[in-house]
């Protein structure tokens, strides 16, 4: 749906002339003439006003009454007052009505400094109460939930927290229980408020009530700085802002990019920064000696790593997602280059094919985040935004909401984002191909039979208004993704503003890594490589290294035995191999047992480089802080051993890299760190995007011919299709920041209650799951969202249970 | 006087629809239904009737602002009858609830609203019942659901139970309510006739405006109008309460003198004693004297006395009661009934209940008074519905009406309570006026 | 100075200030119909108020009520079955059940509401005093739920209660004992004090002449739920219990 026409107008408040957009509400207005007007419940990502707190109580000539100007329209030609006697009234009136109740234990409290109801007492308030009655005391502070301390005597009831659980995130945990005085914050019958995005009701408090239970006590607003930077724990890539006293990121706050995260931040971006500063992080190289490993000194550690070069055209490598675009590069220079190796990879599984990603990577059919929020439809294809790049779900969640989006969800797991949908196709697990193959024949009449779902959502995406969003996951893989090209083309989205295609990759830069160049079919630039030059891509990689033709690996932020499929394969690629480089900030089971060289990696709010957001955004990495201990850069060691390896390097700084890789990518001709800036820049918006529009152009997407779609395979009795998911709390950096082990997911099996009739198994039971002799162990999870026949594991936890271990499509489950 | 809504109230079985039948009821809407939807509307508007309810706005006017076209539009009939005092739609309802139902389908053709809902307060039980008796039938005979009396009209109405909140009372309280959420009011705008049930164009009517429309359809427009004054036209329910010999609902005509109803049809204070003061229109309405018995009652005269004419709900008081006890009462009621949305409502009410709470523990001073006053004062205009006003109006007025009592309560009380004698207290808390603001650096 | 205002202190008079959250259970979301059972009469109940409104969330009152008229209050599990079929969570109707005051939330048994009016016309009329004798003929019974209530809407029957929905009035001290005995004895409680069977006291309502068709006969077993039923209308008990003396110039009281 089209976005709002702005139209500016004029109105005077306090006798200046100031000139904003119709419509907007007055407190905004008055920003644009420097007229400050105090409020407390006012904040626009919430939704609509609700007019409680009545701080911003302005004088409107023409309107008897005073009027919040929060809830206020501006119109043109209006005449606002804000200093009169009659609005300094009411406003000392509220303050000190406000502060009937607030205990004014400022010294004591953890938002003082930063507080706004110490700012708006100090200049609003008249500095008095007449208030003798004693002031309530409660206990406190108390639990909310283990990352939230409540202290009920603060609270204002500005209905900041509570909106955002209902209408924000619409978790609706948490509410006002009671009335009149009596209202406080709560949950049902004493659950905790446990939540993906419960962390942002800390930020939106303006008073002290809503503390960080990790964050508390530990500095003071004059204490610390902040420092802009990006969360790169998954392709949401938010835009933070790192809170730091002595060189410790103590507490991460959301830096609003309306681009990217619309200044929310989900708890795993919140509270992770506890994993930069604990024992378990690796902070010194490590080298294994005798079967251990050991730490070493750098030099140690550099020279065993630079024995790379003994195995010349044996070595693959691996990057994880949360490698920066400067250490993509360098990687695949090191390798295609120093080592003479085409293995290179940066995707889990086997991925999409380049000529297939050149040409849904064309900049004329890229959706931008905010078009999630004024498209007419979104579909989601095999994606769940929860747990593959959480920030979207609020995105999606505020288009349905506010601007009547409709979503359509095509996907084999149920989604959380189900209850706010138009339609939901759900098919067997791995069954993208064929729904795209049916509705691609729904569409252009090529089907000889359309199912009653898949014709609704075809006349849905055909005649719901043109702009239409369609989120994909690179996990889909191929053969589903070959097809996108075709719907886009059906639905006419090529070259639409506002509607496009906008991929999930599975790790956090993803795209830029790909971009750079780490693959194994396309160079940097995604561009195709000279002569059959292809390597292998990350399965192939593990085949051919457990078969001896790969002699050593480079693992580059991952660890394969945790992030990639087939579990068993990769530990005995990890087994065979006589080298193992890695560079890695926590030690998971995979370089535990099998790495040779540890370098410490740096953390997110270390590194100094770029990353490109899903949706073409370039941004920048700035140091916040120092490396600790004797962590050094990424792109140094990488350079570093590149220059030993014999590649022609000129990387003095991280940004020299930069300047090489914009060289090398035609499609970031010309841009410049300056550029990027704190916001970041979209490459598709920007000229130099011709080059990938020829690009893609000149590399058709081969549509897969529908005869040859794989079916689902089909179950035999007493079996189920086995689907898997990667929740948002599968990370190491969860694992070891201790406020967040709480949330580290045991292996369940999400089952049908019909199914799970049958096998006669109830709710929380333990439960074998079963595949060609291996077994793993998980509890039962009944939810009825699960299509009969279908059960769900979860990848990407630690340990023998993760869903990595199995590798076929079909289970056998037995209750314990 | 013709009475209009109690013409044979009591008459047995008026309830049902067979003597309500037979008594002429659904003649009006066979009238408003052979009539078109503007011409209806006309007779609305031109009858003058303004609403019963207690802010007493034109309900033609308000039907006026529906816009029209394809939407959903909704009538919500307010009886959620809770303001202290008032009782009148509760005998309406349970002694013919079929004249509210054929007032709501004649509002509801005027206004091209196509689901109705009535929300009556969950305390009720008996009227509900009867009314849901009422609405099966009226249903079963083709008065409401589909296709009313062949004329093509759709309304299904039904009747939604309240579960114990003032604040329901509210219109967008009760449509907040009646959507299954918590009755906080909404902010206006949208006001509802805009924007109200479930987004929808929203008429929201009180039981008595109801109920009155068939008589208005039947009698003419013109000759209601000529009921009442100028600007207060046709017949009111006044439900008279407290210190008066015959308490109940009277019909009267809108304009006669207060002391008619007081003393004429309620037969005042029993025996020997006087009035002392008196609310004209519920407890959210100033009070009144003694010396203002003779104010016609109407919207406008009771307005011009200070006061308003609100639910049409008198509760007398007389010389032996003590204003703190009714004073306490009110803020008590109030401070219980603020929904806590906004802040000088919820703080307000439960600030002036504590100091009314200390003038009988003796730990108040006269300067508690000025404070009252004030925070009052502070409350009036500020929050986001009338409710904190409907404490502060009247309270405000006990405090400028009957200080010097007030006065003589709290120096009673310390002398009770065996406190420091006046000329010794130093008020706590309160600063020098003449200090100004705290000193900024 | 004998300071008795009641003061908010540690342990506050309201519930739940004063409560941490048990950080052992599990984050309340939206109840799955897999792993909650309700009650089938409970659940139709639910569906039919549901299916009467455009938004199902409109039914959280009367499904609330329901839930209340199985356990006795609205208690947590009750409240998570009706988000099980509301496919609400449970803090949403928690957070509805808590702002009304007919909804319960604390435990409580299965019992007889006497809910007393204390609000101004009642309370000039000795309603406080009232309140305090049915607590002491109530006593300890735990299935007498009285409580003070503000306004009920009938002013005219100064100073009433509403037991079990009934209303009655006006009061003496001396029915607060009737009160829990009819209750007891599973009567109609004080039939001849009900207000089903008042008449109008309006003497424009023309009704002085036909005084006799209302009434009750004192004591009856059974009360007819309609209220204004003909049946009743044609029973030859005479006067009702209220006052139904019409004013007129004579009988005024100077």
């Amino acid at each position: 749906m089209p976005r709002p026409e702005q139209k500016t107008i004029q109105l005077t408040i306090d006798g200046r002339e100031v000139g904003a957009v119709e419509g907007a509400m007055l407190v905004d207005a008055a920003k644009q003439g420097d007229v400050e007007i105090p409020y407390f419940c006012y904040e626009p990502k919430l939704g609509n006003p609700v007019g409680a707190c009545r701080m911003c109580l302005v004088e409107i000539e023409g309107i008897p009454k005073l009027q919040t100007s929060c809830s206020t329209p501006v119109k043109d030609g209006m005449v606002v007052h804000t200093q009169t006697d009659r609005v300094r009234h009411a406003q000392n009136a509220v303050v000190e009505f406000l502060l009937i109740n607030h205990p004014l234990d400022c010294p004591v409290c953890d938002k003082g400094g930063e507080c706004p109801l110490q700012d708006i007492t100090f200049g609003w308030g008249l500095g008095r109460s007449r208030m003798i009655e004693p002031k309530r005391h409660f206990e406190k502070p108390l639990a909310l939930s283990p990352l939230v301390a409540i202290d009920r005597e603060r609270c204002i009831l500005c209905y900041r927290c509570v909106r955002f659980s209902q209408e924000v995130a619409e978790d609706y945990q948490l509410i006002f229980a009671e009335r009149g005085a009596e209202t406080y914050v709560a949950t049902h019958d004493g659950h905790p408020y446990v939540a993906p995005f419960s962390g942002n009701i800390i930020e939106l408090c303006p008073v002290g009530a809503l503390t960080s239970q990790p964050y508390r006590f530990r500095a003071r607003p004059w204490d610390i700085e902040g420092a802009g930077g990006i969360c790169t724990l998954c392709p949401a890539q938010c835009n933070v802002t790192f809170t730091v006293r002595d060189d410790r990121v103590l507490r991460v706050l959301a830096r609003d990019n309306a681009g990217v995260d619309d200044g929310w931040l989900c708890d795993k971006g919140r509270i992770a920064n506890q994993s930069i500063h604990v024992d378990e992080r690796i902070t010194k190289p490590m080298v294994r000696d005798g079967g251990e490993l050991r730490e070493v000194s750098w030099e140690r550690a550099l020279e065993t790593a630079a024995g790379l070069a003994r195995h010349q055209g044996r070595t693959g490598a691996l990057a994880g997602g949360q490698a920066t675009n400067e250490e993509g590069f360098l990687l695949q220079r090191l390798l295609r280059e120093g080592l003479d190796s085409a293995d290179i990879d940066s995707r889990v599984g086997r991925g999409v094919e380049a000529s297939t990603l050149r040409a849904l990577s064309a900049p004329a059919l890229q959706a931008s985040v905010p078009d999630l929020e004024f498209a007419h439809t979104v579909l989601l294809v095999g994606v769940e935004p929860l747990d593959d790049a959480p920030i979207l779900d609020l995105r999606i969640r505020k288009g349905v909401r506010r601007n009547g989006v409709k979503l359509a969800i095509a996907s084999a797991r149920p989604s959380a984002l189900d209850a706010n949908a138009a339609h939901i196709q759900r098919f067997a697990p791995g069954g993208e191909a064929g729904f795209l193959s049916d509705l691609i024949g729904a569409l252009d009449g090529s089907a000889t039979s359309t199912g009653q779902g898949l014709s609704t959502l075809a006349t849905l995406l055909r005649d719901g208004g043109e702009d239409v969003v369609i989120i994909w996951s690179e996990r889909m893989g191929n053969e589903a993704a070959g097809q996108l090209g075709r719907l886009a083309e059906l639905l006419g989205l090529p070259g639409r503003d506002g509607a496009g295609l906008l991929e999930i990759p599975c790790g956090a830069n993803g795209r830029g890594l790909r971009e750079a160049g780490v693959r194994p079919d396309s160079g940097a630039g995604l561009a195709p490589l000279p002569g059959a030059t292809n390597g292998r891509d990350a399965l192939g990689i593990a085949q051919a290294a457990a078969d001896g033709e790969l002699t050593a690996l480079y693992l580059l932020q991952t660890d394969p035995v945790r992030d990639q499929p087939d579990r068993a394969l990769w530990e005995r690629a990890l087994h065979s191999v006589a080298l193992v480089v890695a560079h890695a900030s926590v030690l998971t089971e995979g370089l535990r047992e099998h790495a040779t060289v540890i370098f410490p990696a740096e953390s997110h709010a270390e590194k100094e480089g770029t990353v490109v957001h899903p949706d073409g955004r370039v941004q920048r990495q700035r140091i916040a802080i120092a490396h600790p201990d004797e962590v050094r850069s990424g792109w140094a060691v990488l350079a570093e051993l590149a220059a030993r390896a014999g590649v022609d390097i000129d990387a003095r700084r991280s940004a020299d890299v930069f300047t090489e890789l914009a060289a090398a990518v035609p499609f970031y001709a010309g841009l410049t760190l300056e550029e990027i800036g704190g916001r970041g820049v979209r490459w598709p918006e920007r000229e130099a995007a011709g080059a990938a529009a020829a690009a893609a152009d000149a590399d058709a997407a081969p549509r897969t011919p529908n005869s040859h779609r794989s079916e689902p395979v089909l179950p035999n009795q007493g079996q189920l299709r086995l689907g898997t998911y990667r929740p948002i709390w599968a990370a190491p950096e969860c694992e070891i920041s201790p406020a967040l082990k709480f949330l580290i997911p045991e292996q369940q099996l999400e089952l049908a209650p019909q199914d799970a009739e049958w096998l006669g198994i109830g709710h929380g039971d333990e439960v074998t799951v079963t595949q060609n002799g291996t077994r793993i162990h998980a509890r039962a999870f009944l939810r009825s969202a699960v299509p009969a026949g279908s059960a769900f594991l979860a990848e990407g936890i630690g340990g023998e249970e993760s869903a990595n271990t199995l590798t076929e499509p079909l289970i056998e489950v037995r209750k314990v | 006087m013709k009475t209009i809504l109690f013409d044979n109230i009591d008459e047995p079985g008026l309830n049902t629809l067979e003597v309500y039948e037979r008594r002429g009821g659904y003649q009006a809407l066979r009238k408003a239904l052979s009539m078109s939807r503007e011409d209806v509307l006309s007779e609305i508007m031109d009858s003058g009737i303004r609403g019963r309810g207690g802010a007493g706005f034109e309900m033609g006017r308000k039907v006026s602002f529906l816009p029209h076209g394809d939407m959903e539009k909704y009538l919500v009939c307010n009886a959620d009858e809770s303001e202290p005092g008032t009782f009148k739609d509760r005998e309406l309802m349970q002694k013919s609830p079929h004249m509210l139902i054929e007032g709501i389908v004649i509002a509801a053709y005027a206004g091209e609203i196509a689901r109705a809902f009535i929300y009556i307060r969950g305390e009720y039980q008996l009227q509900a019942d009867i009314l849901e008796a009422a609405i099966a039938e009226a249903q079963r005979a083709g008065y409401i659901g589909q296709d009313i009396l062949a004329s093509g009209m759709n309304l299904p109405l039904v009747l939604h139970r309240g579960a114990g909140a003032y604040i329901c009372g509210e219109e967008t309280g009760l449509l907040d309510s009646l959507e299954g959420k918590r009755g906080n009011p909404r902010l206006k705008p949208p006001f509802p006739a805009i924007e109200g049930l479930y987004h929808g164009p929203t008429l929201i009517n009180n039981v008595e405006t109801l109920s009155t429309v068939p008589a208005i359809l039947n009698m003419g427009a013109a000759e209601y109008a000529k009921i009442g004054t100028e600007s207060s036209t046709g017949t009111k329910l006044v439900s008279i309460s407290g210190d008066v010999k015959r308490p109940g609902n009277y019909e009267i005509e809108l304009g006669i003198p207060s002391r008619e109803i007081i003393y004429g049809l309620a037969g005042g204070p029993p025996s020997g004693k006087e009035v002392k003061f008196w609310f004209p229109g519920g407890s959210s309405s100033p009070v009144l004297t003694k010396d203002d018995l003779d104010v016609p009652y109407d919207f406008d005269s009771l307005a011009k006395a200070g006061t308003m004419l609100g639910s049409g709900a008198i509760i007398v008081a007389d010389e032996s009661r003590r204003v703190l006890d009714t004073a306490l009462k009110l803020a008590k009621f109030y401070a219980h009934e603020s929904c806590g949305k906004c802040v000088p409502c919820r703080e307000g009410t439960n600030w002036t209940h504590k100091m009314l709470q200390r003038i009988y523990t003796g730990e108040a001073t006269p300067m508690d008074l000025d404070i009252m006053a004030s925070v009052q004062e502070q409350i009036i205009g500020n929050c986001l519905c009338v409710l904190g006003d409907a404490m502060a109006m009247p309270i405000g007025s006990m405090v400028a009406k009957f200080r010097d009592e007030l006065e003589g309560e709290i120096e009673a009380a310390r002398e009770r309570a065996d406190g420091a004698p006046l000329e010794d207290v130093v008020a706590l808390g309160v600063a020098d006026e003449q200090a100004g603001p705290m000193p900024v650096h | 100075m004998t300071p008795s205002v009641p003061r908010f202190a540690h342990g506050s008079r309201v519930p739940g200030w004063d409560d941490a959250v048990d950080l052992t259970k599990d984050p309340a979301v939206v109840p799955d119909p897999a792993t909650t059972p309700v009650p089938e009469e409970l659940r139709a109940e639910i569906e039919a108020a549901m299916a009467k409104y455009p938004d199902r969330r409109s039914a959280a009152i009367p499904a609330l009520h329901a839930a209340q008229a199985v356990y006795g209050y609205c208690s947590p599990e009750g409240i998570a079955q009706v988000a099980a079929v509301m496919r609400l969570t449970p803090a949403y109707l928690t957070s509805v059940a808590t702002f009304y005051d007919m909804l319960e939330t604390a435990p409580r048994p299965k019992h007889n509401d006497v809910f007393i009016c204390t609000n101004i016309s009642c309370s000039l009329l000795g309603a406080d005093e009232f309140f305090d004798a049915m607590l002491q003929a109530a006593g300890t019974d735990e299935t007498m739920h009285v409580r003070s209530f503000e306004c009920l809407g009938a002013c005219d029957i100064a100073p009433m209660a509403s037991v079990n929905g009934e209303y009655i009035g006006p009061l003496e001290l001396a029915d607060a004992q009737q009160i829990v005995d009819d209750l007891k004895a599973g009567r109609p409680v004080l039939s001849e004090k009900q207000i089903r069977y008042r008449r109008s006291v309006d003497p424009g309502a023309g009704g002085a002449d036909q005084a006799t068709e209302f009434g009750v006969r004192r004591g009856a077993a059974q009360v007819d739920t309609a209220g204004l039923s003909e049946a009743d209308a044609a029973s030859d008990r005479p006067g009702p219990a209220a006052p139904l003396e019409y004013p007129s110039e004579e009988n005024e009281d100077a």
